[in-house]
């Protein structure tokens, strides 16, 4: 068994009176692709934003690599190596394509701060590099000069993954990444999720029941904010207790 | 300081603090209303006290009373229709500088109208007077004032509580366009509720006129003390706005007693220790910080 | 497609970057050296004084436009580093240190001073937004303020420092006394080349370096990040970048050139007033600043010389001068979004857009 590069004990999260988390084990393999399912307000995203530091836990702890992070801010967790694409396509819409993956490759390069006010970022060749690889990557290296807000929503929610990628990221946490796509795209993005699955870690929460069983390694289930159930696909597609949480006044489909 | 000069400015400070409450809460119920930030609103204060300034001259200070707050209504009323509801879902940096810009043209407009010298308010014998009160003789006018600023600010909130409008403006609050889905009509209400909250500052601009006096910068001068009372007691919380009054004024009352020159400067650094200590002031919720 | 590293760049080539560049150091240059001339004709009936202040106070409208326009933070208390300024370049040559009688002396101090009270302030105010950034840089100001005024065996409050005087500017040869005029030389509608005094060629110098380094620090990896950051904060820290960090850096650089143009003044003036620390002077900063052009680099220094020149002939006139002021203010906010200048540019990219509600943009 290969090393755990993220690991959670007893992660929590109160809101007032409301557990939204609640001791939470989880740990994930580096190079595992790993998705987190559980019906809709299971706490799938609120334990993203733990993962990734837009939220602070309240209990527990998290683990990077042998390192609590649990307290760390959000730049510091994608500088070592977090990084995220969100649910609704968070870019810089007024900026072309180019410049959106350019500023993550910038942030990269020279970290959280720097007084760079005589030079400018195109002097740093390595920014250029790693923002066309990550475009390449979503295949939008075409769209480059585009401006952003003018993307198809398939396209903005790509460019919100080669963002991510931009970072250089090891653990890549996809929040819904196909949702509210057309068949067409959700099967692009299904090839390039299990492409960059095969370089990094990744972590995603879908509700895309058929997609999740077909690229995921494992599955984490999520209900009422605590760990239901862990396993492969199989195991949990036959999983009574997740079968019976899902049933629990939701259709059938929707894990089928 | 003696005892009595204690008591002086705790009265004193009661009774800025009840002013500042009563301009605070239509700031307040703007801001929760509309989400607009208002820097107009010591201007409404200013045009309501020259409204009911001539009109007390010809008329009499209760026809004063009644002419300030509704004059301000309607040029709050035109003010809305005709600007501000362009800005209703604007960055708050855009309102503030628009209403900054209308609250200069009132200030200059009432300058040129009613010259730049302070102005006293003529008061009918049956309010001069003092009354005995805690061991020294006080200003009964200043007492009247206080009973009817407490009743209003009472009357306003039965209205937010109790009435169908306060409804509507207590679930805008939460989430706008859930209440436009229910049929809830948040424009006409939002007009109200601009209305209401700027006639508000239009009678208490008659009312406090005559201990205060105005000039044409007073609209300025109530403006920022009252953004600190909103911010201290929490952007859009109604209570926050009573309390943040009443604190603000007594501070300032008390610093004015003990060291006078600090008066002005005392409630900046209150506000600048909520703000830093409790962004959302003491009765906000945490969520309209980015607000 | 083979792009080249090139073809990421959001600015364009190389050779084009070159021309625009020179363009800008060469139009600035001859915009600065011709404007109080052109000034000077009968329809803009303009003088060189009024020339001078109009570049002096317009390196902080600049400065606090840095804040506004490019950190997308709304100030109402700059006028604490303006005042800073002018009273630490005022103390160094009345009380710090007189002896010295310098201008380089008085300048530097001047800014040092200001520099440091925004890294304070800064430090406090960068983490708020909106209403509460503005509510709280009026707090600072106003305490700024009060201690200024307060503290009368140093700053003689109310009444402000007096003969201050323009020291000498001593460039080791040779001792230059920016109060002295040009040679006569009679320029026809011009005026005369007398009426400029050396004041003028300081400012316009100095406006000079401003404007090249505001310009230079805005295409820089620094502006980069820092309209990124005003654009999406969030996408922002969660590509890596730390916004505060951001923030305050753009806050002192911006508090740093209100303090320039402070200490300016005052050696200019002769005097340092209380006035110069008033929220009304911080209202002044964000007139100019809207009035020209958000976010423009051009903008705040035009938007400073439009109003300083109209409310000159205006208020000659009449008493409704403010009145005048107002409504240009909120004209240009409802007409002119993207104020005089930006309105000539037509390059929108993530402008700061005060009125796009209106045309639907929203």
């Amino acid at each position: 068994m290969s090393e755990m590069i993220l690991q959670t004990k007893g992660l929590g999260k109160r809101f007032g009176h409301f557990a939204a988390n609640a001791e939470i084990d989880f740990a994930v393999r580096a190079g595992e692709l790993r998705a987190v399912i559980g019906p809709n307000g299971a706490g799938k995203t609120t334990f993203f934003n733990l993962l990734s530091g837009i939220t602070l836990p309240s209990d527990g702890t998290i683990t990077y690599k042998g390192n609590d992070i649990s307290m760390a801010g959000g730049p510091a967790r994608v500088r070592l190596g977090i990084a995220k694409a969100f649910q609704t396509a968070n870019i810089y819409s007024d900026q072309t394509v180019g410049q959106n993956v350019r500023l993550a490759a910038l942030a990269r390069v020279q970290g959280s701060f720097a007084l760079q006010v005589f030079r400018r970022s195109g002097r740093l060749g390595k920014v250029d590099e790693i923002a066309e690889r990550a475009l390449e990557r979503v295949e939008l290296g075409e769209m480059m000069h585009t401006r952003a807000g003018d993307l198809s929503h398939g396209d903005k929610k790509r460019l919100d993954i080669a963002i991510a990628l931009a970072t250089e990221p090891e653990i890549l946490l996809l929040d819904e990444p196909v949702a509210g796509m057309s068949i067409d795209e959700s099967r692009r993005t299904e090839q390039l999720i299990k492409k960059l699955a095969a370089e990094m870690t990744v972590l995603i929460i879908e509700h895309d029941m058929e997609m999740i069983m077909g690229i995921s390694d494992s599955i984490t289930v999520l209900h009422q904010g605590k760990v239901l159930a862990n396993g492969t696909p199989a195991e949990i597609r036959a999983s009574k207790t997740v079968q019976d949480a899902y049933l629990g006044g939701h259709s059938e489909s929707e894990i089928a | 300081m003696t005892a009595q000069g204690l008591i002086q400015a705790l009265l004193n400070g009661f009774i800025l603090g009840l002013i500042y409450v009563a301009i605070a809460i239509g700031l307040t119920i703007i801001f929760g209303m509309l989400r607009l930030v208002n820097f107009s609103h010591g201007a409404f204060y200013a045009i309501g006290a020259y409204v009911g300034l001539v009109v007390t001259q010809k008329f009499g200070f209760g026809a004063g009373l009644i002419a300030g707050p509704i004059a301000v209504a309607i040029v709050a009323f035109a003010f809305d229709r005709f600007l501000l509801r362009f800005f209703y879902d604007k960055e708050p940096t855009s309102q503030i500088l628009l209403t900054f810009g209308l609250a200069v043209i009132a200030e200059e407009t009432l300058r040129l109208i009613f010259g730049g010298t302070t102005q006293q308010y003529p008061l009918p014998d049956w309010l001069k007077g003092s009354i005995a009160l805690a061991g020294l003789q006080y200003p009964a006018y200043r007492i009247y004032m206080a009973i009817a600023i407490v009743a209003i600010v009472i009357c306003v909130w039965l209205f937010i509580s109790r009435t169908n409008y306060g409804l509507i403006v207590r679930a805008g609050v939460r989430d706008r366009t859930m209440v436009q889905l229910l049929g809830g009509n948040v424009r006409a209400a939002s007009t109200m509720i601009f209305a209401i909250g700027a006639g508000l500052a239009g009678l208490v601009g008659v009312a406090a006129s005559p201990i205060y006096s105005i000039d044409p910068q007073t609209g300025f001068k109530f403006l920022i003390p009252s953004f600190v009372v909103v911010v201290i007691g929490g952007l859009g919380s109604f209570w926050g706005a009573v309390a943040g009054g009443l604190i603000v004024g007594e501070l300032s009352a008390v610093t004015t007693l003990i060291y006078p020159g600090a008066a002005d400067v005392i409630i900046y650094v209150a506000m600048a220790a909520v703000l830093l200590v409790r962004p959302q002031g003491l009765f906000g919720e945490s969520e309209v910080i980015k607000g | 497609m083979s792009s080249s590293p090139s073809m990421l760049e959001a600015t364009p080539t190389r050779a084009m970057r070159r021309g625009g560049d020179l363009a800008f150091y060469l139009w600035t240059a001859v915009g600065l050296v011709l404007f109080p001339f052109i000034f000077r004709l009968p329809i803009f009936n303009g003088y060189g004084g009024l020339a001078t202040q109009i570049l002096i106070v317009g390196i902080a409208a600049i400065g606090f436009n840095l804040l506004l326009g490019y950190a997308g933070q709304l100030s109402y208390g700059h006028a604490a580093f303006f005042g800073l300024g002018a009273y630490g370049a005022g103390l160094t040559v009345l009380k710090f240190f007189p002896q010295a009688h310098s201008f380089g002396l008085a300048v530097i101090s001047g800014v040092f001073i200001a520099t440091l009270a925004a890294f304070i302030i800064g430090s406090l105010v960068v983490r708020l937004y909106g209403i509460y950034f503005a509510l709280l840089t009026v707090a600072f100001a106003q305490m700024v303020y009060f201690v200024v005024f307060q503290w009368r065996d140093l700053t003689s409050g109310d009444d402000g420092l007096q003969s201050i005087g323009t020291p000498a500017v001593n460039f080791g040869f040779t001792k230059v006394d920016l109060t002295s005029t040009l040679p006569a030389f009679p320029l026809g509608p011009f005026g005369d080349l007398s009426e400029i005094k050396l004041w003028y060629i300081m400012s316009a110098v100095i406006m000079y370096l401003v404007l090249a380094f505001v310009r230079t620090l805005v295409r820089s990896q620094f502006g980069e990040v820092l309209e990124a950051i005003r654009e999406n904060e969030e996408r922002s820290i969660f590509v890596g970048f730390d916004p505060r960090r951001y923030k305050l850096a753009a806050f002192v650089i911006s508090g740093a050139l209100c303090g320039l143009a402070g200490a300016l003044r005052a050696l200019y003036d002769g005097s340092a007033a209380i006035d110069t620390l008033t929220v009304e002077q911080s209202g002044a900063f964000v007139i100019y600043t809207v009035v020209g052009g958000v976010g423009t680099i051009f903008g705040p220094l035009v938007g400073t010389g439009v109003i300083m020149w109209l409310e000159n002939i205006v208020s000659a006139k009449t008493g409704a001068w403010r009145l005048i002021e107002g409504i240009i203010f909120v004209a240009v906010i409802v007409f002119l979004p993207n104020g005089v200048i930006g309105t000539f540019i037509k390059k929108g990219k993530g402008k700061f857009d005060l009125f796009a509600t209106l045309r639907g943009k929203k």
